[in-house]
C-alpha cells in the first residue's frame, strides 16, 4: 500500500535527488498544506492591559521526510506557518491584529512499535524561528509590539498507523517545546523613537522557561484516498513572557484541514522495482 | 524494547515539570463597574506616568481623594469626568481620557494669548501668495526675508521637498521658521527638519524611559544626535524661530534643539511644552488613556516639560493686532535685519 501510494504520486515528479539507488532505499517526502481556524486570545502588556480574543487563521506547509543516514531510525521535519489573529478587546471598540511567521526544522529519533503495533514514537532536537508584530491601532507611541524569537528545543511525536473503513488511518500527535534561546523586547516603557534613534542597550534576552515558554501542540488525522492525503486535526499554541515587567499571553485553539500526501521524486526512465525499499516518515 | 522507554519517561518527566518552570504571569484584572475602572485607570497612571517627582505629586493621595468621590449609582458621564479631573492633577498635555463621547485634556495652552493670527499673515505679510507643499507654506518676504510656516509635525516631509524649498530660499537673507499653534506630531519629522540647520552631527538632547512600576524606576539617559545629509541642502543664514503657547509635544521638542544651535533666536512666547513621549492604556470599559510614559531631555539635560522659553520674549500688542501687524514676526525682522550686517 505505501509502495502504491508513494510511486502513484512520486512518478509526476522529474526531480532525483533523493533516491539512494545503492542502498536501494527511497525516502518519500510528506508534503502538507493546512489552514487553520480558530479562537485567538492575546495579551500584550506593553500595548495593553487587557486581554483581546478573536480569531486565529494560520496557513502552514510541512515537509516530513526520513533521512538520507539511517532513515529506518531518523526522521526530519520542516514546518512553515504564517499566522493572523484578528481580535477586540473586551468593550468591542478597539481592535488589536497579530501577524506572526514561524520556521522550525527538527530531527527526530524514531522507535517503531513502541506501545503496540502500528506506532512510532519519534523526539529530536528542533530549532524554531518566530517573528513578527502586535499592533494596536488605539495606541500612540507604544503602537507596536515587535516579536523575534530563536530558539533551540525538543520535538517529539507519536504516531499511530491504523486503518478506518478500509483506508489507511495516520493518528498523530506532535510537540513542539522550545527550551532556550534569545528573544527580543524593548524596555518596560521604552518607545521604539528610542531604539530608532540608536539605543539598542538591552534589547535581545537570553529565552529560557523562566521568562518565555511556548508549547505548540498538534494533534491530527491523515486519511489516505489514494495518492492523496486529508487532514483532520486541531493545533493549540501556548506562548508566554514575561520580561522588563512586560507581561505577554498568546493562546490559539484552532481546528485544522490539509491536503498534501508523499510524494517520490524520479528520474526520467527510472521506475520503481521491488528491490527498492520505500521509507516513509510517518508510515 | 528497552530502548524505547527512554524517551517515553523523558517525555513524561518533562510533561511534568513544565507547570512549574513556566514563564506565565498573571496580569492584574480590574471589573468593569465604576470602582474597577478608577482603579484600572490609576494603576496605569501609577505604574507608568513619568513626571511625579518632577511635578512633586503624591499619586497615592490624589487617587484617595478622588476614590472617595465615586458614590454608589455614579453615571458613566459622572464617572469620566471625575476621572478627568483626577488626570488634570498631573498638568500634562499628553494625558487624556478618551470615552466615545470627550476626551479630557489638560490644555493650558488655551487660557494664553494666542500670538498667532493666520489671517494676518496671509494677508498683510505674504498677500496670499506662498508656496505650500509637505504642509509647509513659504515665500521670499519684499524684506527678502525667507519665511516658512509649519503647522503640523502630523505632516510629513519629503526630503526632495525640503530641497526645494530651501534651494528657493536660498537667495534669502534670513529664514523666520514660525511653529506657532504647531500642536506636535511625529519626532521623525523633527529630525528631518532639523538636519537642514546642522552641518555636523549634533547631540540633541537625551531619552529616558520607565523601567518598570515603580515611581523611581528610569533607565540611564540615553544621548541621541542628528546626522546631516551632505547631500541635501542646507540652510546657513540668520534663523529665528516663531513660537506660542500652542507650540506643543514635538513643536516644543523642535523649539528646544533649535534654540541651542547657532545663528538661531527664539521669538514669542514660552512653548507649550510636553517633553514627554506618550503611551496608550485602556480601562476595562474601554476607554482609553494617553500618558507620557517617556521623557526628552534638551541637550542640557534639563526636562521642557512647561515649555521652552524663547530667547525674545513678544506678544503681539493690542495695536499691532487693531492695525493688523504681527508683533512676532515684525520683531523677527529685526533681529535678522540686524545680523544681517553680519554675514
Amino acid at each position: 500500500m505505501l509502495l502504491c501510494c508513494a510511486a502513484t504520486a512520486g512518478l509526476a515528479v522529474p526531480a532525483s535527488a533523493q533516491s539512494d539507488t545503492a542502498a536501494q532505499v527511497l525516502r518519500p517526502v510528506l508534503h502538507m498544506f493546512t489552514l487553520d481556524v480558530g479562537h485567538a486570545s492575546l495579551l500584550d502588556s506593553y500595548l495593553t492591559p487587557i486581554a483581546y480574543h478573536g480569531q486565529n487563521f494560520r496557513l502552514g506547509y510541512e515537509h516530513f521526510q526520513a533521512t538520507g543516514f539511517n532513515p529506518e531510525r531518523f526522521t526530519r521535519q520542516l514546518e512553515v506557518d504564517v499566522d493572523y489573529d484578528h481580535t477586540h478587546n473586551p468593550a468591542g471598540n478597539h481592535t488589536m491584529h497579530s501577524l506572526m511567521a514561524e520556521a522550525r526544522w527538527s530531527m527526530m529519533h524514531r522507535w517503531r512499535d513502541v506501545a503496540l503495533s502500528g506506532t512510532q514514537l519519534m523526539v529530536g532536537p528542533m530549532t524554531q524561528f518566530r517573528g513578527g508584530v502586535i499592533y494596536n491601532s488605539n495606541n500612540s507611541n507604544n503602537v507596536v509590539s515587535a516579536k523575534i524569537h530563536w530558539a533551540v528545543g525538543v520535538n517529539a511525536m507519536a504516531v499511530w498507523n491504523t486503518t478506518l473503513w478500509g483506508r489507511q488511518l495516520s493518528l498523530r500527535y506532535e510537540g513542539s517545546l522550545p527550551v532556550a534561546g534569545a528573544f527580543f523586547s524593548p524596555d518596560y516603557d521604552e518607545a521604539y523613537y528610542e531604539i530608532y534613534v540608536g539605543n539598542h542597550h538591552g534589547l535581545a534576552h537570553f529565552g529560557w522557561w523562566g521568562n518565555r515558554f511556548d508549547l505548540t501542540s498538534y494533534l491530527t488525522a491523515d486519511f489516505r484516498l489514494g495518492g492523496t492525503t486529508l487532514r483532520l486535526g486541531y493545533r493549540g499554541r501556548i506562548e508566554t513572557s514575561w520580561i522588563n515587567h512586560i507581561n505577554t499571553h498568546i493562546f490559539t485553539h484552532a481546528l485544522v484541514i490539509g491536503i498534501g500526501g508523499e510524494f517520490l521524486s524520479l528520474s526520467h526512465g527510472k521506475k520503481l522495482k521491488p528491490a527498492h525499499r520505500i521509507i516513509s516518515p510517518q508510515y | 524494547m528497552h530502548h524505547s522507554k527512554s524517551p517515553l519517561y523523558i517525555i513524561v518527566l518533562l510533561a511534568a515539570l513544565l507547570p512549574s518552570l513556566t514563564a506565565c504571569h498573571e496580569q492584574e484584572e480590574f471589573s468593569n463597574d465604576a470602582m474597577g475602572n478608577f482603579d484600572a485607570l490609576w494603576t496605569a497612571i501609577d505604574e507608568h506616568y513619568t513626571f511625579f517627582k518632577y511635578k512633586n505629586i503624591d499619586w497615592d493621595s490624589v487617587g484617595n481623594a478622588y476614590r472617595a468621590r465615586i458614590a454608589p449609582g455614579i453615571t458613566s458621564t459622572e464617572l469620566f469626568d471625575l476621572c478627568g479631573d483626577m488626570l488634570k492633577e498631573l498638568r500634562d498635555g499628553h494625558t487624556n481620557l478618551i470615552s466615545g463621547s470627550d476626551v479630557s485634556r489638560y490644555w493650558i495652552w488655551e487660557q494664553y494669548p494666542v500670538n498667532y493670527d493666520r489671517r494676518v499673515i496671509d494677508e498683510n505679510y505674504l498677500n496670499f501668495d506662498y508656496r505650500n507643499v509637505s504642509g509647509i507654506k513659504y515665500q521670499i518676504l519684499s524684506n527678502n526675508f525667507g519665511y516658512m510656516y509649519y503647522g503640523s509635525f502630523e505632516n510629513g516631509i519629503g526630503e526632495g521637498n525640503l530641497d526645494n524649498i530651501f534651494n528657493y530660499l536660498a537667495s534669502s537673507d534670513g529664514l523666520v521658521i514660525d511653529v506657532r499653534s504647531n500642536g506636535g506630531g511625529y519626532l521623525t519629522n523633527v529630525e528631518t527638519l532639523v538636519k537642514r540647520f546642522i552641518t555636523q552631527k549634533t547631540k540633541v538632547g537625551s531619552l529616558s524611559h520607565k523601567t518598570g512600576p515603580g515611581h523611581d524606576d528610569f533607565s540611564k539617559p540615553y544621548d541621541y544626535y542628528f546626522t546631516p545629509d551632505p547631500k541635501r541642502i542646507h540652510y546657513s543664514k540668520p534663523v529665528v524661530v516663531l513660537c506660542n503657547r500652542g507650540s506643543f509635544s514635538a513643536t516644543n521638542n523642535f523649539v528646544s534643539i533649535m534654540k541651542h544651535l547657532p545663528g538661531v533666536t527664539i521669538v514669542g512666547d514660552t512653548t507649550g511644552g510636553g517633553c514627554g513621549l506618550p503611551f496608550t492604556s485602556e480601562l476595562p470599559n474601554g476607554w482609553s488613556v494617553r500618558f507620557s510614559a517617556a521623557v526628552i531631555s534638551d541637550v542640557d539635560g534639563q526636562l521642557t516639560e512647561f515649555g521652552v522659553a524663547p530667547d525674545v520674549e513678544v506678544n503681539i500688542t493690542p495695536d499691532d493686532k487693531a492695525h493688523g501687524r504681527d508683533t512676532l514676526l515684525e520683531r523677527a525682522f529685526q533681529i535678522l535685519a540686524s545680523q544681517r550686517g553680519g554675514m
